[in-house]
């Protein structure tokens, strides 16, 4: 569906994404994970068109997007900034967003509230988009990048800032447009949720993909040892393992059953042992 | 296209729901236009009555009462002009609304009434106070009654009259004896008649009032005349303020959506558009033509207001030439701010620090004839003076089309420069 040739775009002397390469098949739910600075928006401002790359080329389904930006029809986007217009209602919004994709009378008409159903605001479609909350107006955001019906989707932090309640419906949303084959390419800080709904995951640092595959994959190659724990009479004690269960069975056979457990990696550590421990500040993306 | 008008509409859409934007677009330039067209036209103190200036040309008895009558009269405040040019000069600078002059010969007409004749009188009036010069009409009229009535009252002045009418009678030869005779009995009777009210009265004279006494009859003639403007100069104080109000009314298009433009930049509304399959510069052209539109619909509000007070607008081509040349000039001008600036406090800042200062000496605070030699020439660096000039063209100071060259080309050249310009910055800005 879309793949990524030797993408690359340089800023003067800085290189801010390095021949990258990648292939999402339709239907996939694609998690982009990297740090600030990492190159996420560099690489997807050039996916979307806004940035024209210094090398390489995007294309959808075997059409080059940088020789036919018509094909930008068939892709929708959600920014991470809430791109709305506050004083247009919620519908307003989306006829606006849906005519500019051609959409035009009975047709943009039904776009316009089959998306204000897809995020539950068709009760509130008349209300100006400023006197939403933020949760509501994540929502909008995502329903104004899906009102033509994109094939593809990039959501750049969906669910950043917004209550559990609307976290959670956008979670289903995203999980319901996979299941009618639209390809998502989702970027996140949120671990636990790109664990929750990516088929695969690619982490990026300073330009590059440092790893791509799908998390048990990305757990076994980068996430580290296991950690088992136990309480003695010394208190608790923890050993580092890539044999777990092995462990365990041996505590076990001891004696030891106080507060034992095993703590598996996860995405958060396969994320850390790829792109380090040091704080970063960040910078252009 | 499509793209176009849709953004474009969406902007005007916003434009209208904001209302600070829409105040300073669209009522504050009127509130201005207004404010200082009262202000130049000598308003501001308390309803006075009707100033009207006297031109006294016959200097007979009759003539000399009819004028300190006038003056007298409620509602009206005389003031006695040596001449014609000089009363015209009175309705001119709109010191007074209308000039009667009492014209050579009226003591004469005034004799004439019983003939056939009737007191005769000139009025020039301000063509944009018509309804004054209606009441002063109507004034006149009454005044011509009081005269009638006074005649009747005073025995010495009808014998002097039926003496005038009993010599035409005699030397008329179209009347039989019989009915020469027969006018020789009337005017005796009214001659006994005048005598006896005389005496009732004391011999002083009884105001009448002409709504009472003549019914259909009007004794005065008024033979109105519009004052001719000097087509160069501007036919009233609006005509010099509202030019004012276009500046502000620019102004406000420029702030409006020179901010807008950058707000949908920091608000990524403008990522928005730019991932949508339409190209950067149908974009451009769509927050342009949003502008157009409103700089567009700003002017021809304030030329309706003007028209409604009695602005006349001298050349209708000239000034839909004056309104398109000032709304591309000034379209570009907000391209050009948008381009520059990357924040809404700069771009704010950068119209409170260079565009009022324009708007001001471009006319916006002193109409530009008002201003002294060398501010005049200063103010050629503002492109709101090549519309104000542009816009006076179109109200009251083009003689033909060469007028409009200038502030013309001036306007479409910054619109062409500005646009150029603003658009290259914002390309380099969304691709990088």
């Amino acid at each position: 569906m879309i793949r990524l040739e030797g993408l690359s775009k340089k800023f003067g002397e800085r290189e801010a994404v390095r021949s990258l390469s990648l292939d999402i098949p339709r239907g996939e739910v694609f998690g982009l994970l990297g740090p600030n600075g990492a190159g996420k928006t560099t690489a997807i401002s050039m996916v979307i068109g806004t940035l024209s790359p210094s090398g390489g080329d995007v294309h959808i389904d075997g059409k080059s997007l940088v020789n036919d930006p018509m094909l930008r029809r068939r892709v929708g986007v959600a920014p991470q900034a809430l791109a709305l217009y506050e004083d247009l209602s919620a519908r307003e919004n989306l006829e606006f967003f849906g005519g500019l994709y051609g959409l035009s009378g009975r047709e943009l008409n039904a776009a316009v509230d089959a998306a204000l159903d897809m995020v539950g605001l068709r009760d509130r479609a008349g209300d100006r988009s400023k006197a939403f909350s933020g949760g509501m107006q994540r929502r909008l955001n995502l329903a104004a990048a899906l009102v033509h019906g994109p094939d593809v989707l990039l959501l750049d932090e969906p669910t950043a800032g917004v209550d559990p309640q609307s976290r959670n419906s956008i979670i289903e949303l995203v999980r319901s447009l996979k299941g009618r084959g639209t390809t998502i390419v989702y970027t996140t800080h949120y671990m636990e949720e790109a664990q929750k709904l990516c088929d695969r995951v690619g982490v990026m640092d300073r330009g590059s993909m440092l790893a791509v595959g799908t998390i048990d994959e990305l757990l076994k190659a980068h996430g580290g040892d296991s950690v088992v724990v136990y309480h003695d009479e010394t208190g608790e004690q923890k050993i580092v393992t890539r044999d777990p269960a092995g462990e365990v069975a041996k505590l076990i056979e001891r004696g030891v059953r106080s507060g034992l457990r095993i703590d598996r990696p996860d995405l958060e550590s396969v994320f850390l042992n790829l792109t380090g421990r040091a704080l970063r500040d960040g910078g252009a993306e | 296209m499509n793209a176009i008008i849709r953004i474009a509409m969406k902007d005007l859409r916003l434009l209208l729901r904001d209302r600070a934007d829409a105040f300073f677009t669209f009522v504050f330039p009127l509130l201005i236009a207004l404010f200082f067209g009262y202000v130049f036209g000598g308003g501001g103190g308390e309803k006075s009555a009707m100033p009207i200036a006297v031109v006294n040309e016959d200097g007979g008895e009759a003539s000399a009462w009819f004028v300190d009558e006038l003056g007298k009269a409620g509602g009206i405040e005389a003031k006695i002009a040596e001449n014609r040019a000089a009363g015209e000069g009175l309705v001119r600078k709109g010191d007074a609304a209308a000039c009667v002059i009492v014209p050579k010969g009226f003591q004469e007409s005034t004799r004439k009434v019983f003939s056939g004749g009737g007191m005769e009188l000139e009025a020039i009036v301000d063509p944009k106070r018509t309804a004054e010069a209606g009441l002063l009409e109507g004034r006149l009229n009454e005044l011509g009654f009081r005269q009638l009535a006074r005649t009747f009252t005073d025995s010495s002045m009808m014998n002097s009259f039926l003496d005038s009418a009993r010599e035409d009678v005699s030397k008329s030869s179209g009347l039989s004896p019989l009915q020469k005779g027969v006018f020789g009995t009337f005017f005796d009777s009214v001659s006994s008649l005048t005598k006896e009210v005389t005496s009732k009265s004391g011999g002083e004279s009884k105001d009448g009032t002409g709504e009472s006494a003549g019914g259909g009859f009007r004794p005065v003639t008024v033979t109105m005349h519009e004052l001719r403007m000097n087509p160069n100069s501007p036919n009233n104080s609006f005509a010099v303020s509202f030019p004012q109000g276009v500046v502000w009314g620019l102004m406000g298009c420029v702030m409006a959506f020179g901010v807008s433009l950058v707000q949908e930049r920091r608000r990524g509304t403008l990522l928005r558009l730019c991932v949508a399959p339409i190209s950067r510069n149908q974009i451009l052209l769509g927050k342009a033509a949003a502008c157009f539109a409103s700089c567009v619909l700003v002017q021809i509000i304030l030329l309706l207001v003007a028209r409604l007070m009695g602005v006349r607008i001298g050349n209708p081509a000239i000034m839909a030439a004056a309104v398109l040349a000032s709304s591309i000039g000034f379209t570009g001008v907000m391209m050009l701010l948008a381009g520059l600036s990357r924040s809404e406090g700069a771009a704010q800042g950068l119209g409170r620090a260079l565009l009022l200062v324009l708007a001001l000496i471009g006319g916006g605070s002193i109409p530009l004839f008002f201003m002294p030699r060398l501010m005049q020439q200063i103010s050629s660096v503002s492109p709101f003076k090549w519309a104000t000039i542009a816009i006076e063209n179109g109200l009251w100071r083009a003689e033909g089309w060469d007028s409009m060259v200038l502030p013309g080309g001036v306007l479409l050249a910054i619109g062409a420069i500005g646009f150029w310009v603003g658009r290259a910055v914002m390309l380099r800005f969304t691709n990088s």
